[in-house]
């Protein structure tokens, strides 16, 4: 199982406001929106079979 | 020595028109990473389970299985003469693969670190993959050559005559002249060590064929004897029509090799210091964690845990003199990653502390670790 990220609020002060990053929850994994990393590729994997992941947290500005 | 005399070693080839590095050469001729099996950051020699995903064993070789609790692998120092680590596998039932099903063992090269072979052209270099055995079973066994796309394949067999026993095995493939193989960053080619393949993904021996297929037909099925053992070291890829002897290579250089690709910090039996974090605007820190070595691509970041007071210590001083230990969990900066390094932030706030900019000296405490991943 996966769970969003949101950016942080030093993310936010640089501009980033959607998720960037997703947390595999059974092993604390913190995984990037980076289509090279082969986790995010098996993240994508598992999304495009049907799966949603966990919402992130409300941001705090 | 008398002025205007040069004198000049000459490292020698085997290998007709190759360059430095091929044939006998030992430069770096060897495209396997830990081909020795020394190397072991994650499990420290503890056996590993297949599930159906993957999962990484000794450095760089990872496992997977269509069927979970099949077999299990870890690093051993049972080992032929010149070596002092081996990886064993052990079936753990007696099933019989059929259709679809795998067992395997993996270890995908790197595209930068085969982009010379030339392969998907006329000019496809000749490889050998050499490697030693031993089994508790004898009969014909296998693997195969895939790209990363799995549709080029070249299945190879070799026997074991003899159970129980180091035997030498040396495999001879000519380049292929078509398909696509990655010369970047992602994975080139991908050597497989088989365990049990049903028909679906077994292919003609020794030939290259378009299509997924990890290994021969017509294998003795290791996951089908309930307790069996194999074990397999000394894994080389290298340019030329034949297997030359191991290059090895210091420990520090292996490690740092492995390190591309997965990094763990281990906090050990006592606390081990990661570094200098400063306090931002709230009583949190951040801590900029820079891997020993670059990494392929942004690495995924784990964490031992996640829960409060488990995995750092905090310490400095605050404007009054005193001192502020503390410790917390721990989080990624998601804003803040590349290949260099990642940002760890900690929210949990300490009363005492001294405020934005102190800087505090961060510590991984007892037992626990980070991990970096940009495995391919």
């Amino acid at each position: 199982m996966y769970k969003l990220l949101n950016p942080s609020p030093k993310a936010i002060d640089m501009g980033f406001t959607e998720p960037n990053m997703v947390l595999r929850i059974a092993n604390n994994a913190f995984i990037p929106f980076n289509p090279d990393n082969t986790d995010y590729q098996a993240y994508l994997k598992w999304v495009a079979e049907g799966n949603t992941p966990l919402p992130a947290d409300e941001v705090k500005a | 020595m008398a002025y205007g005399t040069v004198q000049a070693d000459v490292i020698g080839t085997s290998v007709a028109g190759s360059n430095l590095g091929a044939g006998d050469a030992s430069m770096l001729k060897n495209r396997i990473i830990n081909g020795a099996m020394v190397i072991d950051q994650r499990n420290s020699g503890a056996s590993v389970t297949n599930t159906t995903s993957s999962i990484y064993c000794v450095d760089r070789w990872f496992i997977q299985g269509s069927v979970s609790s099949k077999f299990s692998a870890q690093q051993t120092t049972t080992a032929p003469a010149g070596f002092v680590n081996s990886w064993k596998f052990t079936s753990l039932s007696a099933y019989t693969p059929s259709g679809s099903d795998y067992f395997q063992a993996i270890q995908a090269i790197e595209g930068y670190n085969i982009a010379d072979l030339g392969w998907g052209t006329a000019n496809a270099k000749t490889v050998t993959l050499s490697f030693q055995v031993y089994s508790s079973l004898t009969g014909t066994f296998g693997g195969g050559l895939t790209n990363s796309a799995f549709n080029r394949s070249y299945p190879f067999n070799f026997t074991i005559s003899s159970a129980n026993t180091w035997q030498q095995v040396s495999i001879t493939i000519a380049g292929d002249t078509t398909g696509t193989w990655a010369t970047d960053n992602s994975a080139g080619i991908q050597v497989r060590i088989n365990l049990g393949v049903g028909s679906t993904y077994a292919g003609t021996a020794n030939s290259w064929q378009a299509g997924g297929y990890i290994a021969p037909t017509g294998l003795t099925q290791f996951v089908g004897t309930n307790g069996a053992t194999f074990y397999i070291t000394g894994v080389q890829l290298e340019v030329g029509s034949s297997a030359t002897g191991f290059e090895y290579r210091q420990y520090g250089q292996e490690l740092a090799l492995c390190q591309r690709y997965f990094e763990q910090w281990n906090g050990g039996s006592q606390y081990a210091p990661m570094g200098m974090g400063q306090i931002g605007n709230g009583n949190g820190f951040t801590y900029a964690a820079v891997p020993l070595v670059y990494k392929r691509t942004t690495p995924t970041v784990s964490l031992s845990s996640l829960a409060g007071g488990t995995i750092f210590s905090a310490y400095g001083t605050n404007a009054s003199g005193g001192s502020f230990p503390w410790s917390g969990n721990i989080t990624v900066d998601t804003s803040m990653t590349g290949n260099l390094g990642i940002d760890l932030q900690s929210a949990l706030g300490n009363s005492t502390a001294g405020g934005a900019g102190t800087c505090v000296y961060v510590i991984l405490r007892a037992n626990q670790y980070i991990q970096f991943s940009a495995e391919l």
